[in-house]
C-alpha cells in the first residue's frame, strides 16, 4: 500500500500552470496584467479561482463585473469538470502554461452552469460519491456515513487537505476481503463535443 | 480525444498512461506480485515526470510572479495619489494665481494669529481670575469643610445625648410601666383587702348576731326557770307579806339584826359603811322593791367610796375556773359586790359575792378579740373594757350587747378608763397614741400623740396619767392636752393605779418592784416596794392599791398574791399556792373587804381575812 499512497499523493498533488487573461473586451480603469496559477488537477475551476476574481476585480468597476466565467480558444470551460480532465481534454497539446481567458460578461447560458457559491459545487461533488458508491456498495457506505463525514470529504477537497480527505475516502475504497473487489467499479467518460456519463 | 477518471480522480493524461491503466486493471486477477509492483513503479514515473514537466518548472516561476504583481499594486497604489496633482496642473500662470492666493491667505492667517494672540491674553486674563476664583472657593470650600466636620461632630455628640437620653427614657417607661403593673397589682390587692375585711365583718356580725341570740334565749330560759321556782315559792311569799302585822315589825327586825351584824363586825372591822351591811339591809328591802321609793338604790350606790380601813385578806374564799381562756382583767364595782372579769376568750363576765362565794350573773360579749382592761363606771351602770381588737367598748350593765364601740386606734388597746366627767373615755393604745372620746356623739375628740407604747392609764382630776414602756410615766392635762410632768420608771410600765384621795400613784415595773409617788409632791421622790419571789409575770400585770391607801397588791409569777404595808415599806403578807400561773392581775374591793386575784391559766380567787 505504500506505494498505492504515493500514487494516490502524487495524483492528489498534480498542478496545471495556468495564465489568467481578461478578454479583450472587458471594460477596464487601466491595463489589467495577466495572472498566473498552479491549478490542482483533482480540483473544480470556481472553487480555486477567486484569487483570480480579485485580481481583475481590481481594474474594473464592480458594476461592470458579472459572473465570471472561463474559455480557452473560444470553448467556454465547464466548471464541473474536474480541472484535470478540462486540461486533458481541451489543452493537452498546448505549451504551457495553459492560458485561459476570463470572461465577466456574455455569460454563455447554454454551455454552462451557473455557480453562484461554493455550495452548488459541493452538492456536485456528493452526488458524484454517491453514484459511484451505488456501483461499489449499493450506498451502503455512503449512507452509513455521518453529515459530518461528508463535511470532511467536502473540506478535504476545498482545502487541498490529502489527509483529511483521504481519513474519509478510505472508507469509500475499501471492500470485503470475501468478496474480493468492488461489485461494479465506476466510469465517467467525458468528450469534447457533445458530453455524456454512463456506467460499465 | 478523451479521458477516463474514476472517483478516486485518478487522471490519466497521455496514451501511454491510458494504456498502463488498462493492465492494472487487469492486474489483480492473475499478475505476480513482480508485475504489480513494477506497473506500479510505471505509474509512479510517469507521474513524476508529469509533475516535473508541468509543476516543478511553473512553481517558483508563478509564485515569484504573484508576488512581483502584488508589489507592483502596492508600489501603484501609493504612487497614484501623488503623481495625479502635478500632472492635473501644469500652467505658471495659475500656479502663480495660487501663489498670490496663498500669500493672501497667509496675510488673513497672520491677522488671525494676532487676534487670536489677543483672545488669548483676554482668555489668560480671564483664567487667572478664575484661578483667583478658584483659591477663593478652594478655601471657601476647606472652611465649607471644617464646618461640616465640625457639625458632624456636633451630629455625634448630639446622637451620642440623644442615645443616653433615649437610653434613659426607656429605663423610665420601663419603672413606669414596673409601676403601672404594681399599681394594678396593688389597686386588685386593695379590691381584695376590702372584700375580705367586708367577708370578716359580715362573719363578726354573724357571729355577734349568733351570740345575743344565744345569750336572750338563755336568759329566757333563766327567766322561765325562775318564774317556776318563783311559782314554786309563792306560798310563803304570800304568807309573808300577807302578814300585816310583820310589816311594821320587819324594820325593827332589820335594825335588830342590822346592830346585832354591826356588833359582830365592829368586833373584828373598823369598817362602819361595810357594804356587807349595805347589801343585807338592800336584801332585806329587796323584797318590796316594787313598793320602795327610787332614791333608796341611788342612796345605796352613792355614799359608797370611803373605806376606813382595808382588812389585809388572809385565806381563799374561793376558786374557779372563770374564763375558757387566761383572764387579763379583774374590777370591782364601786359597790362592791359585783365583779368584772376579762379574759382572752373576748367575753367579760360579771360576778356578783354571795356568801363569800363568786355567782355568775352576766356575760358581756362583743368584743371580736381579747379584753385588756376593764373598769365600771362610778355609778356602776356601765362598764368599759378595752379590747385587742383595737377598739374599747361600753357595756350597759343590763344589756349583754355592747352599747358604744370605740374604734380609731390601730393596734390594740391597752387600758380605757372614765375620765372626771362621765360622759368621757380616755383609751391608751399600743399604737402610741391616747385618744379622748365623746360618749355623747360616740366620736373620738382628740388624739394625742405619745412617743412609747401605752400600757396603761389613769385619770385624775384634770390630768391623765399614762405609762409607757419607755420607762416614763407622763402627767397630761387634760385642758391642754399637753405633757406636763414626766416621773420616771424602772422599766417598762406594766399597770397604774391611784389611790382614792388621788394623792398616791402606784405604778407596776417590769423590774418587780412596786413604786409609789406622791403626785401633790412634783418631786421624784417615791417609794420602791419588792420582796424575794415576786416577780412581774408580764407586760400587762396588774397592781392596786387597797381602798384605805395603806396596803399594795400585786400578783406575781410564780402565783402569789403578794401584799405590802404602805406605811412600813415591808412585806405584809404573801397568799402562795393557789394559784398555778403567773397572776395578771388583783383588784382590791371598795370596802376593803374583798381581794380577787385572776391568772393567766383561767382561774379566778377570792381572797378575805375570814
Amino acid at each position: 500500500m505504500a506505494d498505492d499512497k504515493d500514487v494516490l499523493r502524487d495524483v492528489w498533488f498534480g498542478r496545471i500552470p495556468t495564465c489568467f487573461i481578461l478578454n479583450q473586451d472587458e471594460v477596464t480603469e487601466r491595463e489589467a496584467e495577466p495572472y498566473y496559477l498552479l491549478l490542482p488537477r483533482v480540483s473544480y475551476l470556481t472553487l480555486v479561482t477567486d484569487k483570480v476574481r480579485k485580481h481583475f476585480h481590481k481594474v474594473m468597476r464592480t458594476e461592470d463585473a458579472e459572473e465570471m466565467w472561463f474559455e480557452y480558444e473560444g470553448t467556454p470551460l465547464k466548471w464541473h469538470y474536474p480541472i484535470g480532465v478540462l486540461f486533458d481534454l481541451h489543452a493537452s497539446n498546448t505549451v504551457l502554461p495553459w492560458s485561459i481567458t476570463v470572461h465577466f460578461k456574455n455569460f454563455p447560458d447554454r454551455d454552462l452552469l451557473h455557480c453562484p457559491s461554493n455550495s452548488v459545487i459541493e452538492a456536485h461533488f456528493m452526488s458524484s460519491i454517491k453514484e459511484a458508491d451505488v456501483l461499489k456498495h449499493k450506498s451502503q457506505v455512503v449512507n452509513d456515513m455521518q453529515k459530518k463525514d461528508h463535511k470532511q470529504l467536502w473540506m478535504g477537497l476545498q482545502n487541498d487537505k490529502f489527509d483529511q480527505f483521504w481519513a474519509m475516502n478510505r472508507k469509500l475504497m475499501e471492500y470485503p476481503t470475501e468478496e474480493g473487489g468492488f461489485r461494479c467499479i465506476p466510469f465517467r467518460i467525458y468528450q469534447v463535443t457533445f458530453l455524456f456519463s454512463s456506467c460499465v | 480525444m478523451a479521458a477516463v477518471t474514476g472517483n478516486t480522480r485518478t487522471v490519466m493524461t497521455d496514451s501511454t498512461g491510458e494504456s498502463q491503466r488498462g493492465g492494472r486493471v487487469l492486474a489483480p486477477g492473475r499478475g505476480g506480485r513482480s508485475a504489480e509492483t513494477r506497473w506500479k513503479r510505471h505509474i509512479v514515473g510517469q507521474l513524476k515526470h508529469r509533475d516535473l514537466s508541468q509543476h516543478a518548472k511553473f512553481q517558483d516561476l508563478i509564485r515569484f510572479y504573484t508576488q512581483l504583481l502584488d508589489r507592483t499594486t502596492l508600489t501603484k497604489g501609493i504612487l497614484s495619489g501623488s503623481v495625479r496633482r502635478p500632472s492635473s496642473d501644469s500652467s505658471i500662470s495659475s500656479l502663480l494665481h495660487r501663489n498670490n492666493q496663498l500669500k493672501k491667505t497667509t496675510g488673513e492667517l497672520a491677522y488671525q494669529v494676532v487676534q487670536l494672540q489677543q483672545q488669548i491674553k483676554i482668555k489668560e486674563c480671564v483664567l487667572g481670575e478664575q484661578h483667583a476664583r478658584r483659591a477663593e472657593e478652594r478655601r471657601r470650600l476647606a472652611g465649607a469643610f471644617d464646618a461640616r466636620q465640625e457639625l458632624h461632630e456636633r451630629v455625634e455628640q448630639v446622637q451620642e445625648e440623644n442615645g443616653g437620653l433615649k437610653t434613659d427614657y426607656d429605663a423610665l417607661l420601663e419603672r413606669q410601666r414596673g409601676a403601672e403593673t404594681k399599681l394594678r397589682e396593688e389597686k386588685v390587692r386593695g379590691g381584695r383587702l376590702l372584700e375580705d375585711m367586708i367577708h370578716l365583718k359580715q362573719q363578726a356580725a354573724a357571729h355577734m348576731n349568733s351570740r345575743n341570740e344565744r345569750k336572750s334565749r338563755a336568759r329566757e330560759a333563766n327567766l322561765q326557770k325562775e318564774l317556776q321556782t318563783a311559782a314554786r315559792s309563792k306560798v310563803t311569799m304570800d304568807s309573808c307579806s300577807s302578814a300585816p302585822t310583820s310589816r311594821s315589825s320587819s324594820p325593827n327586825t332589820a335594825d335588830r339584826t342590822e346592830s346585832s351584824e354591826r356588833r359582830h363586825r365592829l368586833f373584828r372591822s373598823a369598817s362602819v359603811t361595810s357594804p356587807r351591811i349595805l347589801s343585807s339591809i338592800r336584801e332585806l328591802f329587796q323584797k318590796r322593791r316594787g313598793h320602795s321609793v327610787s332614791s333608796l338604790q341611788e342612796d345605796l350606790q352613792r355614799p359608797v367610796g370611803i373605806c376606813v380601813s382595808a382588812r389585809v385578806p388572809e385565806r381563799a374564799l374561793h376558786t374557779l375556773e372563770a374564763h375558757e381562756q387566761g383572764i387579763n382583767a379583774v374590777r370591782f364595782s364601786s359597790s362592791s359586790d359585783l365583779l368584772a372579769t376579762g379574759g382572752t376568750d373576748r367575753v367579760i363576765k360579771l360576778w356578783e359575792i354571795r356568801a363569800g362565794a363568786l355567782t355568775h350573773r352576766a356575760t358581756l360579749g362583743g368584743s371580736t378579740e381579747g379584753i385588756t382592761c376593764i373598769e365600771f363606771d362610778p355609778t356602776g351602770l356601765r362598764i368599759l373594757a378595752a379590747s385587742y381588737d383595737k377598739s374599747a367598748l361600753l357595756w350597759r350593765l343590763d344589756d349583754s350587747v355592747p352599747k358604744l364601740t370605740l374604734t380609731g386606734h390601730s393596734r390594740k388597746v391597752t387600758a380605757a378608763r372614765f375620765s372626771g366627767c362621765l360622759h368621757q373615755v380616755v383609751t391608751g393604745s399600743a399604737d402610741r397614741t391616747i385618744r379622748l372620746w365623746d360618749l355623747h356623739r360616740a366620736a373620738c375628740v382628740r388624739v394625742v400623740e405619745v412617743a412609747s407604747y401605752c400600757s396603761d392609764l389613769i385619770c385624775s382630776e384634770n390630768c391623765i396619767i399614762s405609762g409607757h414602756f419607755d420607762s416614763k410615766i407622763r402627767v397630761w392635762d387634760t385642758r391642754t392636752v399637753s405633757c406636763v410632768q414626766e416621773i420616771p420608771a424602772q422599766g417598762k410600765v406594766t399597770s397604774l393605779d391611784i389611790s382614792s384621795d388621788h394623792r398616791q400613784l402606784l405604778s407596776c415595773c417590769r423590774d418587780d418592784c412596786l413604786q409609789l409617788v406622791d403626785l401633790r409632791r412634783r418631786s421624784n421622790e417615791r417609794m420602791c416596794f419588792r420582796a424575794d419571789g415576786f416577780k412581774c409575770g408580764s407586760d400587762s400585770t396588774k397592781a392596786v392599791i387597797s381602798p384605805d391607801g395603806c396596803f399594795l397588791a400585786a400578783g406575781s409569777a410564780d402565783g402569789a398574791v403578794y401584799i405590802w404595808n404602805v406605811s412600813t415599806g415591808n412585806l405584809e403578807s404573801r397568799l402562795p399556792d393557789k394559784h398555778s400561773s403567773s397572776i395578771s392581775a388583783v383588784s382590791w374591793s371598795l370596802s376593803g373587804e374583798y381581794v380577787v386575784s385572776v391568772d393567766k391559766s383561767r382561774r379566778a380567787i377570792l381572797w378575805s381575812d375570814i
